[in-house]
């Protein structure tokens, strides 16, 4: 158990998330949101940076908290369980965690302090159509130019680039990945969004003899694959908290429909179908806070980085798994009116939709545990064996 | 006397182990069935030359008076090294009733002999008719003198023709309502007119017992609490006890062979195979995970709730599965009788499956538990 000054610090925490979410956002905004181009709201994401949320993964000496993803999963669970849309995991999490872990430290001294203030908004661009979820696995180009690079390609799936004021992205170059600072106004580099299922969006980066000069080179070769390493993690178990909030107030509204809504002339909760698949839900929400819990903690204690990737993994495909089976079932147990877009709990679905699927899905991230552990087991299972 | 309970968590472990390790018979490790008296009966007798076989109990009354911190770690060094339980339904569960409820003179006789392995006890709750719904139970006990006299039927009695006495809940008031014409007997399985009558499970073995009382006269003084009060004595147990139902150790032989034969065969290069075996092995790590939570709770004094019950069910339905997919990993030496060998790994493919298989049904069956998570923890409406 936590003792001392983090548990207080995380107690105020929860406390201004709790405010914040009060006062701060509410459904009908999210609902404004939804589809739009803004996608988020730029002054809403400032209150959040003068409350100091956007620097909790940042570094004392970039002007940030220097906290830890305990600290930060307090405010994206609580943020998520009000659907807020602004990219706290994108932007504050994926691509803060891979410029803090990135080599080239005038940019960071330059670019950190905005990021913590909310005046640089950053979108992680490493993904491609074809490379799935390897960091190594894309086709955008870097040519050498100048001292730094020409990039070319296509990138996709961007979390929080709708108002993004800058992104990092990745290309191979003739030695290796790159990781790359470009602002967005760069001259060819076009951004397009699609709507996600939660009305929110992912940008494509189309890039075509885009410049990106030496002193926006922000890792090479390694040290850029393991920024990216790094972030991939912290962004999964950040999203693993967010799928926490999401499933805590779908439950929430299912009880509470459960206890109010009459039929046969007695409320629906009292009937046994219904309190047994109630209960597995709620069973899937413990075990998913017990996971999460542990894995922060873990994670927190800064595990090497298989030991890392596999918190990572555990956490966000038991949360994933146990946010969409609640929130599935929260609209089978509405009834119709769950189908209805006027009724929020198809809100809490498409988010949970849009969160599992980002970074990797269950699925996905349980092979990789199970890769990561095989190497790991071995005598126990013999001794264990050898008894009959 | 040591005080366990001042002992730094550590070194209480690794003596706990170490005596475990040492004294444990090495034949009963990880035994995939209920343990027999015969073939536990040294280890209680080392147990108690020890002063260890009751854990729970004060050391007034010869117990060891762990706190409940301490009493995890021994019970989590037992399961660690695949002690078997022996009958222990005396110090679990009569002993801290008798303890409680019982009269000085109950304790004095009952206690000592208890510990020592003279009464080997047997729990008398379940009826064929009273089963999830104990409150219903009809095997009457009528006062006749200084005596009760019982008739009627037990059913599903674990281990009784080893026990030596029966705890035994009865109705001794017809006009009550359910619960409360219904009381507590300690009875000697001696006395004449009980009748053992052993059923044969599914695993082919006779764990469990019927047994029928005719006219069987008991002591008055066997009673234990007040006359009519005995469903308050029988709710009593604390919660701790629940905790070791849903302990993440329970299914850890099936999860070790299956890791085991997978990897033998080469199975988990199959993706289909591969996610099925790891989803169900995180299942097992992420309810020890809700384990810790409730073990925490327990190691800083606070009493377990009635969400405890989701334990039970997650672990015990996780174990499930887990024996349901080595049969099929074993294929055709899957559902053969006894040990198989499989790419030069031994494995019992069937006895862990039939082993599983009472788990949602003991204790308080899953809908039950689940009746119960709900009425007192999700409080919906009845």
């Amino acid at each position: 158990m936590s003792t001392g000054p983090s548990t207080e610090h995380r107690a105020l925490l929860a406390d201004s998330v709790v405010d914040f979410a009060t006062r701060g956002t509410d459904i009908a905004r999210v609902r404004k949101l939804r589809g739009t181009s803004a996608e988020y709201d730029r002054t809403l994401w400032t209150k959040m940076a003068e409350l100091g949320w956007l620097g909790i993964l940042v570094p004392e000496r970039y002007g940030g908290l220097g906290l830890g993803l305990t600290e930060m999963a307090i405010v994206a669970r609580g943020l998520a369980r009000g659907l807020a849309p602004e990219p706290l995991a994108g932007a504050a999490v994926l691509a803060a965690s891979a410029l803090v872990a990135a080599d080239n430290e005038a940019l960071k001294r330059e670019q950190l302090p905005r990021l913590v203030a909310g005046q640089m908004l950053p979108a992680l661009a490493w993904q491609e159509d074809a490379g799935g979820l390897d960091p190594s696995a894309i086709r955008a180009s870097a040519t050498p130019f100048e001292g730094g690079y020409k990039l070319n390609g296509v990138k996709r799936f961007i979390a929080g680039s709708a108002q993004a004021d800058a992104f990092l992205v990745t290309a191979r170059a003739r030695d290796g990945i790159v990781l790359l600072w470009l602002p967005r106004e760069t001259a060819g580099a076009r951004l397009e969004l699609e709507t996600l299922a939660d009305g929110r969006a992912f940008g494509t980066l189309e890039l075509k003899d885009a410049l990106a000069p030496k002193a926006q080179v922000a890792a090479s070769g390694a040290a850029a694959a393991a920024a990216l390493a790094l972030a991939f993690d912290h962004a999964n178990a950040i999203a693993a908290a967010e799928l926490a909030g999401v499933m805590d107030r779908a439950l929430e509204m299912s009880l509470d429909y459960l206890k109010t809504r009459v039929q046969f002339g007695k409320p629906i909760g009292s009937f046994q179908a219904l309190q047994h698949r109630a209960v597995d839900l709620h069973i899937h929400k413990e075990v998913a806070n017990a996971v999460l819990e542990e894995s922060l903690a873990a994670l927190d204690r800064r595990p090497a980085a298989a030991a890392r990737a596999a918190a990572a993994s555990r956490v966000k495909a038991r949360c994933a798994e146990a946010a969409l089976k609640i929130t599935r079932e929260a609209i089978q147990l509405h009834g119709a009116i769950g189908f209805t877009d006027d009724y929020d709990a198809g809100l809490y679905l498409k988010r949970a939709l849009t969160l599992a699927a980002w970074l990797g899905g269950a699925t996905w991230h349980r092979r990789r545990y199970l890769r990561l552990t095989a190497a790991a087991k071995g005598e126990g299972g013999r001794e264990k064996g050898g008894a009959r | 006397m040591t005080d366990w309970n001042a002992m730094p968590d550590e070194d209480f472990r690794r003596e706990v182990r170490a005596f475990v390790e040492r004294d444990y018979p090495a034949q009963l490790r990880f035994i995939l069935q209920r343990a027999r008296w015969h073939e536990m009966k040294s280890w209680w007798g080392k147990l108690h030359a020890r002063g260890w076989i009751a854990p729970n109990w004060p050391r007034e009354h010869g117990g060891m008076g762990l706190d409940a911190g301490k009493m995890l770690i021994y019970f989590e060094e037992f399961e660690r090294h695949g002690c078997a339980r022996p009958p222990d339904q005396g110090i679990t569960q009569v002993g801290p009733l008798i303890m409680r409820f019982g009269t000085e003179a109950q304790k004095a006789h009952y206690l000592p002999r208890t510990l020592s392995g003279e009464c080997i006890w047997c729990q008398g709750y379940s009826e064929p008719n009273a089963g999830s719904d104990l409150a219903s139970l009809q095997t009457a006990a009528v006062i006749d003198g200084d005596h009760f006299v019982v008739n009627g039927q037990k059913i599903w009695t674990s281990l009784a023709d080893d026990a030596t006495h029966i705890y035994l809940l009865v109705r001794t008031d017809k006009a009550a309502k359910q619960q409360q014409g219904i009381s507590f007997l300690l009875v000697d399985l001696k006395t004449p007119g009980i009748t053992l009558r052993p059923i044969t499970n599914l695993a082919g073995h006779g764990e469990f017992c019927q047994v029928f009382f005719d006219n069987v006269r008991v002591p008055r003084d066997t009673l234990v609490g007040a006359l009519n009060e005995g469903w308050t004595v029988a709710k009593a147990l604390l919660g701790f006890e629940r905790l070791g139902i849903g302990s993440p150790r329970r299914p850890q032989y099936a999860l070790n062979r299956l890791e085991a034969v997978a990897c033998a065969k080469g199975l988990l290069d199959d993706s289909g195979f591969a996610d099925r075996f790891i989803a169900l092995k995180l299942d097992i790590e992420d309810g020890a995970a809700l384990y810790g939570r409730f073990v925490e709770q327990v190691k800083r004094g606070e009493p377990l709730g009635q969400d405890v019950s989701m334990l039970k069910i997650w672990t015990m339905e996780t174990w499930q599965r887990l024996t349901e997919l080595l049969i099929e990993a074993g294929a055709e030496q899957g559902v053969i009788a006894g040990v198989q060998e499989v790419a030069g790994v031994e494995t019992d493919f069937l006895s862990p499956f039939y082993y599983a298989r009472p788990a949602t049904i003991y204790g308080g069956s899953s809908e039950i538990q689940r009746n119960i998570l709900a009425k007192y923890v999700l409080k919906l409406p009845s």
